[in-house]
């Protein structure tokens, strides 16, 4: 049997070291590996069965589990690697999403129109469901965010109900409203820049 | 992890002068160019121009002369 310590290693180096271990095996053998964390177990319990292995996984006090991998005489190449998946893929319900306002209208043509528009988006927002995560306003789209704003009212109730709404700065002080954002906080373009990047997905109407 | 080297930043007090500061120099093909302001002055928003340091007193002396207001200047390690 082979022993593989993979505590404290990221991944993809549990399923590395594991993979390296049943090599050295020649053969058929034991191959046992140390984990300190679910989604490990998870990506050796997957590769194993791709491989056809015999697999059990133990979960020996917080933080250690021990995952046993079999290797059989004809333990054959059954199915194409999948790749190893170093996060897990949120459920669908758990999807980071951002809801960027770049301008006051939505859709280029009629500025009324476009005015129009941009505030039945965020009144139909508003009544989803799922909210998101994030609302980021900038340039044109931080007055929405002001005093005066048709649109405050629905900003304020998404607010309340969780959602987080960034207003830039910069944006502010170029209008003169600084003084007159009325929902959520302001904020700059690295966290902009975070907020966009970090999102499962990005909604700019 | 990109490498750090000494930088030249100047901040302002309003979005409009930093825009006409960037005008001026744009213009004038002045060194630099603008940036969101560096974390590490402030949590806050607002842009700041961005120089190599030996430029500073290049920029001090034609932002004078054509009287144009920043607030501050230092040097980083950005």
């Amino acid at each position: 049997m082979i022993q593989v310590n993979a505590i404290g290693d990221t991944c993809p180096i549990p399923v590395v070291k594991t993979k390296q271990a049943i090599q050295a095996l020649g053969g058929a053998g034991v191959v046992q590996t140390l984990v300190d964390n679910e989604i490990a177990v998870q990506n050796l319990t997957k590769m194993a069965q791709q491989k056809g292995y015999g697999v059990t996984a133990q979960k020996l006090e917080e933080r250690k589990f021990q995952v046993t991998m079999t290797v059989g005489e004809n333990a054959a190449n059954l199915h194409a690697e999948q790749e190893t998946l170093c996060q897990p893929r949120p459920a669908s319900g758990a999807e980071k999403t951002v809801v960027v306002i770049a301008a006051a209208t939505m859709g280029a043509g009629d500025d009324a129109l476009g005015k129009t528009l941009m505030k039945g988006f965020l009144y139909a927002l508003g009544q989803q469901d799922r909210l998101p995560e994030t609302i980021l306003l900038y340039n044109g789209g931080a007055v929405l965010a002001c005093e005066g704003s048709v649109s405050l009212e629905d900003l304020q109730s998404m607010e309340a109900r969780g959602v987080e709404i960034l207003t830039c700065g910069t944006c502010l002080n170029f209008y003169g409203l600084t003084e007159k954002l009325k929902v959520g906080g302001i904020t700059n373009m690295y966290t902009i820049v975070e907020k966009m990047t970090q999102a499962d997905r990005t909604i700019q109407p | 992890m990109r490498e750090k080297k000494p930088t030249l930043i100047v901040t302002f007090d309003t979005t409009t002068a930093a825009m006409a500061l960037e005008k001026f120099c744009m213009e004038r093909r002045l060194p630099g160019r603008l940036i969101p302001v560096p974390r590490e002055i402030t949590a806050g928003c607002g842009l700041a121009w961005k120089a190599p340091p030996e430029d500073r007193k290049t920029l001090a002396d034609a932002w004078t002369q054509a009287g144009l207001i920043w607030s501050d200047m230092r040097i980083l390690l950005l």
